[in-house]
């Protein structure tokens, strides 16, 4: 034996230990290791893999549809849903170029994409998530997904779709990228419509597709929206809407709103302005005035209009007649401005409740103001023609109505530290310093016409749940003596007068047939100046009325904005608009003759 | 060589190297499904493909364990010159895509990596280089030890580390020279100067490919790093382990093996292990591994053959240093590389050669001295052979000059 061998004998087994401590202590320190992360630090890991595994999902709720009546009592659908798709990336699961350059070959072609253009997106650094395709079909989608690429998927989104193009667009408004309801009905209903979108809390594989059973998974399903029938009627909708955008040409309008209203229940039967948009390409849209329902949402001094609701009250209060006649001083001085009509017609002289309309008499207006006081303007009348004014008509506060952005308008508080209250009120009862939309002008002339009750103004006639069951929206009656019956009978002949009037004074378009009853009022609203006083040679053009045969049976109200006419707005502006509306219901048979 | 006469191997190896294998192969199906996810191959592909790559380690164990040691020996030039041939096949071979490294030898539809076989080649071929040494007395030797075992470092470091660019299989070799060498007797100071070679390389290596650096940086910020590409895999193999808690999420309920934790199957199943078996699994798998090279430790101790010695030592250099840096990484003490976890990852060829370098070991386990294997064993044995019914005289070597040196030393 060398003592070599000995030696290393000797040597190796001391060494073979030192290594084997080496491997020990190795060992040790992993199992350290693994007790910090198992035990001490569990929850960090527990929560930093729950963080990405654990993925939370909305799963959209199905959004509503809107139908209107289309006659016969059937519906028609307005505005549909379509479901389409958004192409993602997961670029992390995309490891190389030739990898994104043979996704981008594969699916490029199925939706007429640039695959040079994918293969770039696919490459996107630091992100999880890249856009590669908008609004792809169904097919489509399916189409990519049953290639199983991983990273690569498909969400689902709803899109409106309006099979009556752009009808009733700014009724309806329009749902936005977010799938939130902009505008119109659209978003005074977004909630109803809209619907609960449903959730799911599952422990996910990288791609995100939840793994089967597992205990923290929670599902909670949709709840899909509501569905909605309008009271608006889609053949007198459209014919409204031809009528607007002819006469907003004729009458070198710059905005035309009408309104036709069942006074009776608060229905809109038919609401329009124009110009318009096609709810489709809403994104197209550069003035988003335009996306407003003026009709609604925009208020203005409506002018002579009004005496509707002066004449009313005064009926109402019992200090007028329909026959009571006065002299009538062709002007007044009220804190030392002077109040006179717009047309002077002979001068001082006797007139009579239906000479004030006929002949829009603002001094007789105003003498009605006085007869609801002392027999001048004085704190009693004031105070009586506010009552009626917010409290009856329920002006100066927002109808109520299901649409975005509606204008409460504007009525002066009696009380305002005004030294020329007076003057103010006075000119309140013709129009003037009181603003009002078409809307809330349709539905008090409604409450006065029908008897007394101010219906709140609806645009839904139904709600169609979604297991199918469907609710009819009941009338909300706000107020209930608005005027008295017999008031609002008085009303019919006097507006009645006005339409014979006019048509004797050679307005011959305001020739009804005989078996029809049609009434109105004119008005011509000057402008306010800011700064005080009122344009000179801009008026606003308005006119309120009502169709019927045995009955009154539809309360039209038109708003003509700055009509570039050759004479007064309300005449030359506001009431063709309202004839040929009147002439479209009786013509098409919408109204019941006597 | 006279190993002396043959007594019973220790079936232990076989014991703790099955039940290492059943782990894989039980995780690997466990995971079948996310498998499918990810690679879009059925997890029976998997499991199929890993029970057949153990039926083939059970044929190289037993060659290995079957043909003695001694014609390894003699042999071990030519096994040397095939795993250099497979390696230069491997580098000239065109690549998969998949997997661009240049570290598959591919015949059709069967592949393999060269590296097992390198692994497996040098270390019976080192073990001869040092006994000889030894027997010669020239391991203190500037040219005849030191020079070639500096030379083979260059090759090593040129083919593995650089062509190949595999840094975790280099580790593993150099692990394996340094720690026969050191077993071997050769001297400190020349080990050290060694291991300051080693550390240059190292560094070199990470100045100039670039993704290893940045492993390096994710390596030591693990959890800042989560979203980069680098640091990803270090990031959710310890999100798997830790949130395995002690008892873990339990079989087939691996959440990290759904694309989360990459290479789930190969070289971070411990990882996907330690979410499922918690704590509680993880220690005792840990424990499991070092009962094997305890095994083999004992086996080592009580040889009187240095060849046989140091090939032990290589093996479990080999073995141990493997599990060491693929757990390492998994728990975060090591930076990541890609290695497999010996017997449990998914991968024929680093299961049959494995096993092979098992077969060798349990061989060797009949040829020990004293078959103190255990204390436990040895004192059963004892009370055995006191008491007579212990027929026949074990583990004495016939080597009369083993003989002397045990005698001497017993003086």
């Amino acid at each position: 034996m060398s003592n070599n061998l000995i030696d290393f004998q000797k040597m190796s087994k001391k060494r073979i230990h030192i290594m084997y401590s080496f491997l020990v202590i190795f060992v040790a320190i992993i199992i350290i290791q693994l007790f910090l992360l198992q035990i001490i630090n569990y929850n960090t890991y527990k929560n930093a893999a729950l963080k990405s595994q654990l993925k939370q999902y909305q799963i959209p709720a199905e959004r509503g549809l809107i139908y209107i009546e289309g006659g016969n009592g059937s519906q028609v659908p307005i505005v549909l849903d379509q479901k389409l798709y958004t192409l993602y990336a997961d670029p992390s699961f995309i490891k190389s170029n030739a990898a994104a350059n043979k996704i981008a070959k594969k699916i490029a072609p199925i939706f007429n994409a640039n695959p040079g253009q994918l293969t770039s997106l696919m490459e996107t650094k630091n992100t999880r998530y890249i856009v590669l395709g908008n609004k792809l079909s169904q097919a489509q989608s399916q189409k990519i997904l049953s290639y199983q690429i991983p990273g690569i998927g498909t969400q689902g989104q709803d899109y409106r779709v309006y099979p009556e193009g752009q009808l009733a667009a700014q009724v309806l408004g329009f749902v936005n990228q977010n799938g939130v309801g902009e505008y119109g009905i659209e978003q005074a209903m977004n909630k109803q419509l809209a619907g609960t979108p449903g959730q799911v809390k599952a422990v996910t594989d990288a791609s995100g597709v939840p793994l089967a059973a597992n205990s923290k998974n929670v599902e909670i399903a949709p709840k899909n929206g509501d569905s909605l029938v309008l009271t608006l009627n889609l053949g007198m909708q459209s014919q409204l809407e031809k009528i607007l955008a002819k006469e907003y040409t004729a009458t070198k309008s710059q905005g035309l709103s009408a309104i036709v209203m069942n006074p009776y229940n608060g229905h809109i039967k038919a609401m329009a302005n124009f110009p318009t948009f096609n709810p489709a390409n809403y994104q197209d849209v550069s003035n988003q005035k335009i996306f407003q329902n003026a009709a609604v949402d925009d208020d203005i001094e409506p002018g002579s209009t009004m005496k509707i609701m002066t004449t009313a009250a005064a009926l109402n209060l019992g200090v007028i007649k329909p026959n009571t006649s006065f002299y009538d001083p062709a002007q007044w001085t009220i804190d030392g401005f002077t109040i006179h009509d717009i047309k002077i017609d002979g001068g001082a002289r006797e007139q009579n409740i239906q000479s004030i309309l006929a002949l829009s008499l603002n001094t007789g207006a105003t003498w009605m103001l006085m007869q609801m006081g002392g027999g001048q303007i004085d704190r009693q009348g004031i105070n009586n023609w506010y009552e009626y004014m917010v409290n009856h008509y329920r002006l100066g506060q927002v109808t109520g109505i299901e649409q975005g952005y509606e204008a409460p308008g504007f009525v002066p508080p009696p009380n305002m530290a005004d030294p020329s209250i007076d003057l103010r009120y006075a000119n309140t009862s013709f129009g003037q310093g009181v603003q009002l939309t078409a809307l809330q002008m349709a539905a008090a002339d409604s409450s006065i016409l029908n008897g007394g009750t101010y219906y709140k103004p609806t645009l839904i006639a139904k709600t169609i749940y979604p297991n199918g069951q469907t609710k009819v929206n009941p009338p909300k009656v706000l107020e209930r003596n608005v005027v008295k019956p017999v008031v609002g009978q008085e009303m019919v002949p006097l507006m009645e007068g006005v339409v014979k009037a006019y048509l004797y004074g050679g307005f011959s378009f305001m020739n009804f047939p005989s078996n029809y009853i049609v009434g109105g009022k004119t008005g011509t609203a000057q402008l306010a100046q800011p700064g005080g006083g009122y344009y000179k040679n801009i008026f606003n053009g308005t006119y309120a009325g009502f169709v019927g045969g045995k009955n009154v049976q539809y309360v039209v109200v038109v708003y003509n904005i700055k009509p570039a006419v050759p004479g007064y707005a309300g005449s030359y502006g506001a009431q063709p608009v309202f004839a040929d509306i009147v002439h479209m219901l009786i013509n098409q048979g919408y109204v019941t003759p006597r | 060589m006279d190993l002396g006469r043959k007594h019973q191997p220790d079936y232990w190896i076989i014991v703790i190297c099955s039940i290492l294998l059943a782990v894989g192969v039980v995780i690997i199906y466990a995971i079948g499904p996310a498998l499918k996810v990810t690679t879009n191959l059925s997890g029976s592909y998997y499991t199929s493909r890993q029970i057949l790559a153990i039926v083939l380690s059970i044929v190289a164990f037993t060659l290995t364990a079957k043909i003695p040691i001694s014609k390894w020996r003699q042999y071990s030039k030519w096994l040397v010159v095939f795993a250099l041939g497979a390696t230069f096949l491997a580098i000239i071979l065109p690549v998969n895509p998949a997997y661009p490294a240049h570290r598959w030898v591919r015949f059709g539809s069967i592949s393999f990596q060269s590296i097992e076989l390198v692994k497996f080649a040098a270390v019976i071929w080192l073990a001869g280089f040092f006994a000889r040494a030894i027997k010669n007395n020239t391991i203190k030797d500037f040219g005849k030890t030191y020079k070639p075992l500096l030379i083979l470092l260059l090759i090593t470091g040129v083919l593995i580390a650089g062509v190949q660019s595999d840094l975790g299989s280099t580790a593993v070799l150099i692990a394996m020279m340094v720690i026969m060498a050191f077993v071997a007797g050769f001297p400190l100071k020349r080990i050290f100067a060694l291991g300051g070679v080693i550390v240059i390389l190292l560094i070199l290596a990470i100045i100039i490919f670039p993704y290893r650096r940045a492993r390096i940086e994710s390596y030591l910020h693990p959890s800042s790093n989560c979203s980069s590409a680098s640091g990803y895999q270090a990031c959710q193999a310890l999100i798997a382990v830790g949130s395995g808690g002690i008892f873990g999420l339990g079989l087939g309920h691996s959440v990290q093996a759904y694309g989360y934790e990459p290479e789930a199957s190969n070289d971070s199943i411990f990882a996907i292990y330690a979410e499922t078996f918690g704590f509680i699994g993880s220690v005792a798998l840990v424990g499991l591994f070092l009962a094997l090279f305890n095994r083999f430790k004992n086996v080592a101790e009580n040889i009187d053959d240095e060849f046989s010695q140091l090939l032990i030592i290589g093996i479990i250099a080999w073995l141990g240093t493997q599990t060491l840096i693929n757990v390492g990484a998994m728990v975060g003490i090591l930076p990541l590389k890609g290695i497999t976890l010996p017997f449990v990852s998914y991968g024929g060829t680093s299961i049959v050669f494995s096993a092979g370098a098992v077969g060798l070991v349990f061989q060797l386990s009949g040829y020990t001295k004293r078959n103190s294997l255990s204390q436990n064993d040895n004192n059963k044995r004892r009370i055995a052979y006191e008491g007579g019914t212990y027929g026949r005289r074990i583990g004495r070597s016939r080597n009369p000059d083993l003989s002397n040196s045990q005698e001497l030393e017993e003086k």
